[in-house]
This record gives structure tokens, sequence and C-alpha cells, in this order.
């Protein structure tokens, strides 16, 4: 089944400089947010009213916001949430996208129904279907992670079906149909695993989405309820500081391109391994 | 074309019909009297409970709620606005042109400097500006609008000084005064943007200049510029204004965050109010709106789209 899936002999046939660049930054985030606790006594909820507003120095790397919190503290653990909730609606996406996407690649019915449904999820502009969404069921963090999930699944499915499609008659398929290998079989071990590549494009673009989502709404007063070290929070309660203390400002923004820009590195680096097309093009 | 634009403007109602009726579905998910939650923590006495419940429908079963609701929001009446105490048609009318001048500005930017950049990037590929451009669209794509928006704020207005920080002023304040305060929200909202249809551009013009007729164009011997501008550009373009289509929807969805940045009383100002003030009415209505807006958009690019490729009038 390894070896069926077409992204990993590519992985080793060609270096792509995209894909390791991303792939390097994501886990020095990642090293980051999980090493830093453990060297360093950090509480981001921590209230200290002598030290409001400081500047950073060298007890507090990146300073204290308005309730005298260490922002180095809820930066690294602002990173467990933020990526949390982003992974969570990712895995949600990519499970759910691939169950109905394969179900709508096999059946006319069920396609007509979910390509309706995914359709219309896809006509609101922006994140305005899930300020909708969170209206209406309250801001909290599994409501932003279903939020984010309804937006993006719609593409997930697609891509799914498109290869299912693709697929399910092809030769090698019908082969294995003929020997009497039974549906489900046949779909998990022979069709399935031909729709990973352009699912896992799809996926890192999502998951640096979702990120950016999750952010956005936690500014509005969306997302993630306070005092959640949520990135978007951070930014949010910066605001209001923004001519005397502009350094709250800074880190968490960071914080967010860089996780987005190493993500959606991977996502063009995937995508440009698995596109031969694009590959011809490049070595024109 | 007629055909094609006639079958494309009747699929468009129903595409009408299932966004309101999504409205419809999510805005009632409410666990609960949404009457609660629209009240919050003030104490409110039950006679005025009844009459906000009344004055909602809410009293009456949810398929009569919304045979009732349906018909009159076509027309675009959703009532009272909870929070202003005014028709929200009314409110929105008002608020519409800001979100259509910092949507349409930053449209005309993202294309002025997006496809010049993406042709540019595809003439000298591998070259030190394609390589320039894609850490530009890498990072554009990658930076948080609002973000970015508060970034500019800080750099222009608090430290330089040469522009307001926030705020609005209708034109009839004068020109200046109204543009000032649209720059910072329009560069925010538009450097995401660029990057995306320098990268659509690039991938469009790389994909052209390899096709036989523009090798031909140069084997005949005319000039560069002529072989990119005549031959390349214009096969190029029909793809494009798909692009630019999408520009200008992806601008309305990103205007909401952007207008709560600079303090900007436009459409997605008014919708995320609404939803934090749980204005259901106003955030129906503004909700509506703006996704109308985008779907005329899409639209009018899709029969641009089919103006330009005869291919898919024919084809199914």
């Amino acid at each position: 089944m390894i070896i069926s899936m077409p992204f990993l002999s590519i992985w080793f046939r060609r270096t792509n400089a995209m894909l390791i660049t991303g792939s390097f930054m994501l886990l020095l985030l990642l090293a980051g947010s999980i090493i830093a606790p453990l060297l360093f006594a950090l509480d981001p909820l921590a209230i200290d009213a002598t030290r409001k507003l400081e500047a950073p120095s060298a007890t507090y790397l990146l300073g204290t916001d308005e309730f005298g919190r260490d922002t180095f503290a809820r930066i690294v653990y602002g990173a467990h949430v933020s990526l949390r909730v982003a992974f969570a609606a990712t895995a949600l996406t990519a499970v759910v996208g691939i169950i109905l996407g394969t179900v709508s690649g096999q059946s006319r019915l069920a396609d007509a129904i979910i390509g309706r449904i995914s359709d219309s999820l896809l006509v609101f502009p922006g994140f305005v279907l899930a300020i909708m969404i969170l209206a209406a069921i309250g801001p909290a963090e599994i409501n932003v992670v279903l939020a984010v999930f309804l937006l993006y699944v719609p593409r997930v499915i697609r891509t799914v079906r498109a290869s299912v499609i693709e697929f399910i008659t092809a030769d090698f398929v019908q082969a294995a149909r003929s020997v009497g290998i039974g549906n489900f079989r046949l779909l998990a071990v022979h069709v399935l695993p031909n729709a990973t590549g352009p699912v896992m494009v799809q996926l890192s673009f999502g998951f640096a989405w979702a990120i950016l989502v999750e952010a956005g709404l936690s500014f509005l007063g969306l997302g993630l309820p306070p005092p959640s070290p949520s990135w978007g929070n951070m930014i949010s309660d910066a605001r209001e500081f923004i001519r005397t203390a502009p350094w709250l400002m800074f880190a968490p923004g960071a914080m967010i391109s860089l996780a987005v820009l190493s993500l959606n590195l991977i996502g063009d680096g995937l995508r440009d391994m698995l596109d031969p097309r694009l590959q011809n093009k490049i070595n024109l | 074309m007629l055909t094609y634009a006639i079958r494309r403007v009747l699929a468009f109602v129903p595409t009408i019909f299932i966004t309101l009726t999504l409205i419809f579905v999510v805005t009632r998910l409410v666990p609960g009297s949404p009457v609660w939650a629209l009240i919050g923590n003030q104490s409110v006495d039950a006679a005025r409970m009844e009459e906000i419940t009344r004055q909602l429908g809410l009293d009456r079963p949810i398929l009569e709620q919304y045979l009732e609701w349906l018909p009159r929001v076509v027309t675009g009446d959703f009532g009272q606005s909870i929070f202003f105490g005014r028709p929200v048609a009314e409110i929105i009318l008002e608020r519409m042109p800001i979100t259509f001048a910092l949507t349409l500005l930053a449209m005309i930017v993202t294309i002025a400097v997006g496809i010049p950049l993406g042709i540019l990037a595809a003439i000298r590929r591998g070259g030190f500006l394609d390589y320039i451009g894609n850490i530009f669209s890498s990072l554009g794509m990658a930076l948080p609008s609002f973000w970015l928006g508060f970034m500019l704020i800080l750099i222009f207005a608090v430290e330089l000084q040469w522009l307001p920080a926030s705020g609005y002023r209708p034109l009839e304040f004068g020109f200046w005064p109204w543009l000032s305060r649209m720059i910072l929200p329009v560069i925010a909202l538009s450097l995401a943007q660029i990057g995306l249809i320098a990268r659509m551009t690039r991938s469009t013009m790389i994909e052209v200049l390899g096709m036989d007729y523009v090798t031909m164009a140069r084997a005949k011997g005319l000039r560069e510029h002529v072989v990119i501008l005549k031959h390349a550009l214009k096969n190029a373009m029909i793809q494009i204004i798909t692009v630019i289509g999408l520009t200008f929807a992806l601008g309305l969805g990103g205007s909401v965050i952007i207008e709560n940045v600079f303090a900007l009383p436009g459409l997605g100002q008014l919708i995320t109010t609404a939803a934090i003030r749980r204005d259901y009415p106003t955030l129906e209505g503004g909700i509506f709106y703006l996704t109308l807006v985008a779907l005329v958009t899409n639209l009018i690019v899709d029969l641009a789209y089919a103006y330009f490729n005869p291919r898919v009038r024919y084809g199914k």
C-alpha cells in the first residue's frame, strides 16, 4: 500500500527547496513551542499588576501586556492553542472530506445532494459564513473548529471526488474488481491512494488557511473567548495599546505569518512535485 | 451567447434561494430562544421579552416563519434592526458605498500591480525579478491582513504621521480627506491579492509563452514586446479576467475584517457588530447583500469569460 502512494516515491527522487524550507520552518515552530515550556517557567495566564505594559527586557523577552502577563509565555502557549484549533479543523476536514468525496464519486444521487450543499457553502465571500455560524452558536474553541471545517470541506470533497471518478474506471481498478475484490477494499487500496497527493496539497493550504481564519475570528471577538492566548486574541488585545506598547502587536502577527508561510511553502512544494506538467514548465 | 447568458442568469435564481435558506437555517441554529442571546445580561421584564419574541415572529412554528420570511426578504425587506431600531435595508444602503469603494480601489491597485508583476516574472523566469516577486507574493499571502493593517497604522500614522490612523470622511468633506483614510485600508486589503494575481498571471503567461503560435510569432521575426503583448498576453487575458472577478469577491470577504481595523463604517463592520450583538435581522441582511454582490460579480465574470472564450459557450 505504501508503494502505491505516488507522492512517496517522487519524494525521494526530487529534492524540493520549497518543501524542505517549509517543513524545516514548521518543525522549528513546533519544536520551539514544545521545548520552551520545558526550559522556562512559563505561565500565559499569570497576572502581575506591578509589571503592566513593560517593554521587552531580559526577564520578559517580549514584554508584558496590560495585565502584566508575560507576552513570550502567551506566544508559546498561543502556538499550542492556534495550531490545535487549526489541526483539529484540518483533521476533521480530511476525514469527512474523504468520506463524502468518495461517496459522491460513486453514487449519482449522493453526488447531487452533497454537490449542491457544498456549492452553497462556497457561495459566501471570505469567512462571512464562519461569522454567521459563530454568531449563532457562540464563540468557543469547538465552534471555531466546526466553522473552519464547514468553510473548507467542500474543496476537499471536490478533490477526492475528482480522483475517485478518474480512477474508478481505470483498467487496474477494473482488473482488481474482476478478481473479486470487494467494494470497500477496492476503494481503500486501489482508488483512494491515488488521491493522496492532491488531498495532501489541499490540506496543507487548508491548515494555513485555518490558522488565518481562527486568528481573524478571534480578532473580531468571535473566536476563542479570552483569556485564551490565541494569536488572534493577542493582536486584538494589543490594538488598544498600539501607540504606547507597539511590541505587543509584533510577535503574534509574526508567528501567524511564519506558520502560514511554512504551510503554504509545503503546499506549493508538494504541488510542484506532484504535477508533472508544472515540473516540465520549470525545467523548460 | 444569448442562450448561454439566459441559462446562466436562470441558474442564478436557485442560488439566491439556497443562499437565503442557508442564512435562515444558520441564524436559527441557536440553542434555546435567540431572544435570550439577544438581550444578553440586561434585565428585561417578561412583557418586553414577549414583545421581542413576537416582533421577530419566533412564537410561530419554524416552517411558518420561513414561509413568511422568504417572500419578504426576496424583496429586500429584512425588517427592523434590533440594535439601531431602523429598517435594515436603509442601514445597508448607507454603508454599502463604503465597502464598494474600498473593494473597488483594492481591485484597481491589485490589477495595476499584480498583472505587470506576473508578466515580468514570467518573461524573466528564474531571474532576479521572478525571485523577488515570488518572495513578495508568498509573504503577501501569509501576512494576516488585519495585522498588516495595524503595522501600516504604526508606520504611516503613528510614526511618520503622513496619514490618519483610522475613521471615515464622506466625499462631501473633500476628495483628500476621503482618500487619505482609504489609502491604508486599500493597501492592507490588496497585498494578499496582489500576490495571488501575480502568481496566476505568471503561470498563465508561462503556459501561453510555450504555445506553438508564440514560437511561430517569434519565428516570423516579430519584436519581443509585440509577441508578448499582442500574441501572448491577449490569450492569457482570458484566464486573468476570471482571476480579476475572483479578486473582487475576495476583497469583499476581506473587507469585513479590514473595516474593523480601520473603523470604516461599511457593510463588513455592520456584519461583525451585528454578529457580536446578535442583531439577527441586521446580520441576515448584511450577509445577504454582501453575498449578493459577490454572486453578481461572479455572474458578470462568467459572462465575460464566455464572451471572450467561445469554447465555454458551446461546450458543456
